[in-house]
């Protein structure tokens, strides 16, 4: 466990929300098999595409950020996200290292 | 979450308290969790659970549920007897690692304001700088100086202690030395071998930074290898 990074992030949800931007945090809340990073990793994205940490080793990121985009638009709270091994299509967004991740992401509320 | 969890959550860093954030994942709903205070609603039902993760250093959603709990405890503490180089290394590595770095060193030459800006300085001797730190099976001896007058009485206080990973430098023959005297004040094989001497993983290097870096790795190992 290491909090390091979360108190950055933290700070960073906290200014945006302070300068009226939407914002949504994507939690790692469960990991099967080798996953990049551990549980409770942490990024931080706001409305205008801007984010701060890492939910894995930057194998979904990019479809972590679409994700969270969304759910500001469909004005949705939350949603779970699950990444499995990427396999025949290597462009496609997954893990190569083998392991599956939950990713939650939900909508900083006021 | 709310941003106010959020909010709460920098508070209590700031103010170095051990806490949890509980989220219910069906809602987004957030709470902080305090040992030994009852949470609101659906959360009140998993306070055991809670507690469970919390005390063992983990994040994770509770068995059966929709409740994901994150734990915040405090950095490790590490003590470091001596302000030499070697020292100013292992600032700029624990800065990124979470480790809270105290420097100890009655020489008041060498611990500085200008060499140690942003750390914690306590010009005493062991013995007396102990009085004012906080310790406990979280915290971490590295003793620097390989100066008997200085490093010993860190040691001993360290090993009674029961501190999760001390470590002296010194060679070989310094370490044997600094066992047998550690023997002569009473303490048994068994306590003394809990000490990393020579101080680190043996990665090779000699200069002070690759010397920090094999230390605040044997740290990092210690760390997991223990569970803290």
């Amino acid at each position: 466990m290491n909090n390091f990074a979360e108190k950055q992030i933290f700070e960073k949800a906290d200014n945006w929300a302070k300068n009226n931007k939407k914002i949504v945090l994507a939690t790692v809340i469960q990991t099967w098999g080798s996953s990049p990073l551990g549980i409770g990793s942490r990024m931080i994205i706001n409305e205008d595409g801007n984010f701060l940490g890492s939910v894995s080793g930057g194998c979904v990121e990019s479809k972590v950020i679409e994700e969270c985009i969304s759910l500001i638009k469909n004005k949705k709270n939350c949603k779970k996200i699950e990444f499995k091994v990427s396999n025949e299509n290597a462009w496609d967004v997954g893990l190569a290292c083998g392991g599956d991740i939950l990713i939650y992401i939900e909508e900083i509320t006021k | 979450m709310k941003i106010k969890t959020i909010q709460e959550t920098l508070k209590n860093k700031s103010l170095k308290k051990e806490f949890a954030v509980v989220t219910n994942l069906s809602n987004g709903d957030s709470e902080i969790f305090v040992p030994g205070i009852n949470l609101k609603g659906v959360f009140s039902e998993y306070i055991s659970k809670i507690e469970e993760i919390f005390n063992s250093n983990r994040n994770g959603i509770i068995e059966n549920s929709e409740i994901f709990v994150q734990t915040f405890k405090n950095p490790i503490k590490v003590i470091i007897v001596g302000a030499v180089h070697i020292s100013t290394f292992l600032i700029e590595f624990a800065k990124n690692l979470n480790f809270e770095i105290i420097i100890v060193d009655p020489r008041s030459f060498f611990a500085t304001r200008e060499r140690f800006p942003h750390t914690k300085i306590i010009n005493k001797w062991p013995n007396e700088a102990f009085d004012e730190i906080e310790t406990n099976t979280r915290t971490a001896l590295v003793t620097l100086t390989h100066d008997p007058k200085i490093d010993d009485p860190a040691l001993k206080y360290a090993l009674k202690k029961k501190f999760f990973y001390i470590g002296a430098l010194g060679s070989k023959k310094t370490h044997e030395k600094r066992c047998l005297r550690l023997i002569e004040a009473g303490f048994t094989k068994k306590e003394i071998e809990t000490i990393n001497g020579p101080i680190g993983i043996k990665l090779g290097g000699k200069s002070p930074s690759e010397i920090a870096l094999s230390i605040i790795s044997q740290l990092v190992f210690e760390k997991y290898k223990n569970k803290i």
